[in-house]
């Protein structure tokens, strides 16, 4: 457990280290990302440096950085002229609400699926459609599921972070691609389960089809599938930019993509570190499912 | 040059303007009713919601809403008192001394007198606050009197009429005191700044949305504002919506009663819908231009800037991209300034035998394989450097027009790139463009002609220095018959000099449901008015 959270601070370290020094190395400097395109003069540059103490060296600025990070300071963003802390912690609620939200939906839509749709005709056209979902982008899902739900239908309103039914649709778009990911791996898994002779056994004692298939294959192809946990965070969060802007909601997703294009480093590196930590908690949860759901795992 | 304003004179004057410039969707709408709650959605949001620190002008709609400035404008290039009564101006042009209202108090329960407005200025010139604010707007200022506590005087280092445009602009705006010393997030802004203004802001979500209600005592609007006493409408809403087709469905579904922002492909489905209504301003300030890079080949060679301002037929460039919504720019200022020199109509472009004769008489008579002109083995490239964050009205898409349409008539290769800011920033600070883009949309275009075309002017971007240029710019500044002096200004830089290729006047849109009245267009600077003159038809 020790040697868990050793590795997770490394990977902390590692990952704010490497989001740092990929700004540094981006062209223009913190001044021009601050002057942005408004009036640019030498007395407004020295001004900004004297604010922001940008006059000293960039490996002190990192160390200092480093330093307050350790004592939970996250420092102020240059752009919202608000500590990091609050312009992130504001918009954590909301992206999490609406992540976990489409995590959970994904996750049950691919099991539905994956289990039904066993016949071949179902099969092929599950497949297609998740083919479809997969590759069509969460931006045009958006827009389409809009158009028709809520300003067609006027079932479910556009914005608004408050309320389940404002978040029916962006969960809904988040959700998709994912469960169509995830059904292909499941459905491949249960495939190859099926195919094995343990499952030749289950039947000869007697256990129904639905039973074979439900706890025994399935078990089998949730492994793969527990392996996806890193990408599906991956896409619930690059997903979030574009739900969020597209539905105009709160949330991470829009503070990050502002973030990023100017230049505002206290409030990316914040983000970078954020995601790493939870990509950590994740993939160790991760490996925590795979002694339960696998019982050779935990003899080892 | 003494001139007197006193508030009898300049209500008669302005009140006329109010009619012309609040009449928006009355006649659908009815009468004005009080009460009701509106959501307006608007494609930015704000990054600072202090006026102070305001930079955008798609934010410029929502600071009016709880803060006000000493004076506004009218739609003449005049200005109308606000929280002011009057003002006078000094022979010399070197002071300024503007009354004050005695009936003001801020939303916080401050009064507002004389001292709120030095503690204002104060605030403003310290160090690390507002450093774009102290640089530019108040370049000129010496010091500032309170003379007794209805009375403020600007004293000036040289004759600036710029000081009043900066007294009726966001960044002039009064902040309450109290919240100046005690805001925990000054240069952020939000609810714990208190202003004087129709409504108060009292939610923020950010990524979301922000709420004001009105503020009942409010009784002192200013002449041109289209009714006294408090505001219509008990509360309204903006939400941030980025995405146009999301706005336009949000609105055609009855999600929200008014959208701003409609773009050129979006408009049609606004106009076909009866119960819908389509508004639009021109902006006023510097119309969206090419500026030339004159310090450089092929640029230094005026006869190569006319031949690209021949080589391109604009009409037919915007009606490409914009499908005839966009309104043509023919001089560097705005066709809805007041100071714009409309004499530059139709005088040049959209003569490509010209270009090309102009170009084999420059050296630029060879041509290469892919057919682009040549000089001594090297291209006639001009390359146009975007910055990403800053591109909006598709105007990385109208640059490509422009490519097209120079390289087919004339043989100019255009290079577009469009990159991140700090990519952007450098090869301005490397001189490695031909051209820049910008349109800027100041109040008063002289504020904007003097960062563009002065010598030492912050977004001097055509590299020209020119101690005649210089010397009208400082007369325009100066306040003696500025019309003239843009004038003369305009001529030179667009037909004498050929420094910029002016493209089209930025615009602004509101389309709204017909039960909403009072939506209008703020006189001069031509972006989308605040909530106080709107109300909701029962």
């Amino acid at each position: 457990m020790l040697r868990r959270l050793a590795t997770g601070l490394v990977v902390l370290w590692a990952a704010a280290t490497a989001a740092y020094l990929a700004l540094l190395a981006a062209p223009g400097d913190t001044v021009d990302a601050i002057i942005g395109d408004g009036a640019d003069t030498p007395l407004i540059r020295a001004q900004i440096i004297q604010e922001w103490h940008l006059d000293r060296p960039a490996v002190v600025q990192y160390l200092d950085f480093l330093w307050r990070a350790l004592h939970g300071d996250l420092g102020r963003s240059y752009l919202l002229q608000r500590p990091v802390a609050e312009v992130i912690g504001g918009q954590l609620a909301p992206t999490l609400t609406l992540a976990s939200s489409a995590g959970v939906l994904g996750v049950v839509l691919a099991l539905v699926l994956a289990i039904t749709t066993r016949r071949p005709w179902a099969r092929r056209v599950s497949s297609t459609l998740e083919l479809v979902l997969v590759s069509t982008p969460p931006f045009l899902i958006g827009i389409i599921l809009l158009s028709v739900f809520s300003f067609r239908l006027g079932l479910f309103p556009v914005s608004g972070g408050q309320g389940f039914a404002s978040l029916v649709l962006p969960a809904v778009t988040l959700a998709l691609p994912v469960a169509g990911v995830l059904t292909q791996v499941l459905r491949d898994g249960v495939d190859r389960a099926l195919d094995e002779p343990f499952v030749v056994t289950a039947r000869a004692r007697g256990l129904g089809e639905r039973a074979v298939l439900v706890r025994h294959a399935l078990r089998h192809a949730l492994l793969p599938a527990v392996t996806l946990i890193g990408w599906l965070f991956g896409i619930l969060l690059g997903g979030a930019v574009i739900i969020e802007t597209v539905f105009g909601r709160p949330g991470l997703g829009q503070v990050t993509l502002n973030a990023v294009t100017s230049e505002d480093m206290p409030v990316v590196l914040a983000v970078v570190v954020f995601s790493a930590f939870v990509y950590v908690v994740l993939n160790t949860l991760a490996d925590l499912a795979y002694l339960i759901i696998d019982p050779r795992l935990r003899r080892s | 040059m003494r001139h007197r304003l006193w508030l009898a004179a300049a209500a008669s004057l302005t009140l006329l303007a109010g009619c012309s410039s609040s009449g928006g969707t009355a006649t659908d709408a009815g009468a004005p009713v009080s009460g009701g709650s509106l959501t307006w959605a608007v494609e930015t949001e704000p990054i600072t919601l202090n006026p102070h620190q305001y930079a955008q002008a798609k934010a410029r709609l929502l600071v009016w809403n709880s803060f006000e400035a000493l004076l506004t404008h009218d739609d003449k290039g005049g200005y109308v008192p606000w929280l002011a009564t009057g003002y006078e101006v000094s022979p010399d042009g070197k002071t300024y001394t503007v009354k004050l209202r005695t009936d003001v108090t801020f939303s916080d329960g401050t009064r507002f007198d004389a001292a709120a407005v030095k503690a204002n200025v104060d605030q403003l010139l310290a160090d690390g606050y507002a450093p774009a604010v102290a640089a530019v707007q108040l370049k000129s200022l010496k010091s500032v009197e309170v003379v007794d506590p209805a009375t403020i005087r600007y004293h000036l280092k040289q004759p600036d009429v710029l000081l009043l445009d900066f007294l009726s602009s966001p960044q002039g705006a009064i902040v309450s005191p109290k919240s100046l010393k005690e805001a925990k997030n000054l240069k952020a802004g939000g609810p714990e700044l208190a202003g004087t203004g129709p409504f108060i802001l009292d939610r923020y979500t950010p990524g979301q949305e922000l709420h004001y209600v009105k503020n009942p005592a409010y009784n002192w609007a200013p002449a041109n504002a289209g009714h006294a006493g408090p505001a219509y409408l008990d509360d309204v809403t903006y939400r941030f919506l980025k995405e146009s087709s999301v706005r336009v469905g949000a609105l055609t579904s009855g999600q929200v009663q008014v959208i701003e922002g409609v773009p050129a492909t979006d408009q049609a489905q606004i106009t076909a819908n009866p119960s819908l209504t389509l508004s639009k301003g021109l902006n006023s300030g510097s119309a969206y231009s090419y500026y030339f890079n004159t310090s450089h080949a092929p640029f230094d060679d005026i006869r190569v800037r006319q031949a690209f301002r021949d080589a391109l037929d604009v009409d037919t460039v915007l009606q490409g991209v914009y499908r005839g919504t966009a309104t043509r720019a023919w001089s560097v200022i705005s066709p809805a300034s007041p100071l714009y020199d409309a004499s530059l109509e139709k005088t040049y472009g959209n003569d490509a035998a010209k270009a090309n004769a102009a170009l084999d008489a420059a050296g630029w008579s060879t041509r290469d394989a892919e057919g682009y002109r040549t000089k001594g083995g090297k291209r006639l490239t001009a390359r146009l450097i975007q910055s990403a964050p800053f591109v909006r009205d598709r105007r990385d898409v109208l640059a490509q027009a422009v490519q097209a349409a120079v390289k087919q008539s004339a043989g100019i290769d255009l290079k577009v790139s469009v990159v991140d800011q700090g990519t952007a920033t450098k090869a301005i600070a490397d001189n490695e463009y031909e051209i820049f883009d910008n349109s800027r949309a100041d109040t008063d275009a002289g504020a904007a002609l003097n960062l563009l075309l002065r010598s030492d002017g912050a977004i001097n971007r055509t590299g020209v220095k020119d101690a005649e240029l210089d010397a009208l710019l400082a007369k325009g500044e100066a306040g003696a018959d500025r019309t003239k002096t843009y004038q003369e200004i305009q001529q030179k830089v667009i037909a004498k000099d050929a420094l910029i290729q002016p493209l089209y006047a930025p615009a602004d849109q509101i389309a709204a449901s017909k039960a909403v009245g009072g939506l209008g267009f703020e006189p001069t600077a031509g972006v989308p008015g605040s909530a106080y003159n709107v109300w909701l038809s029962k």
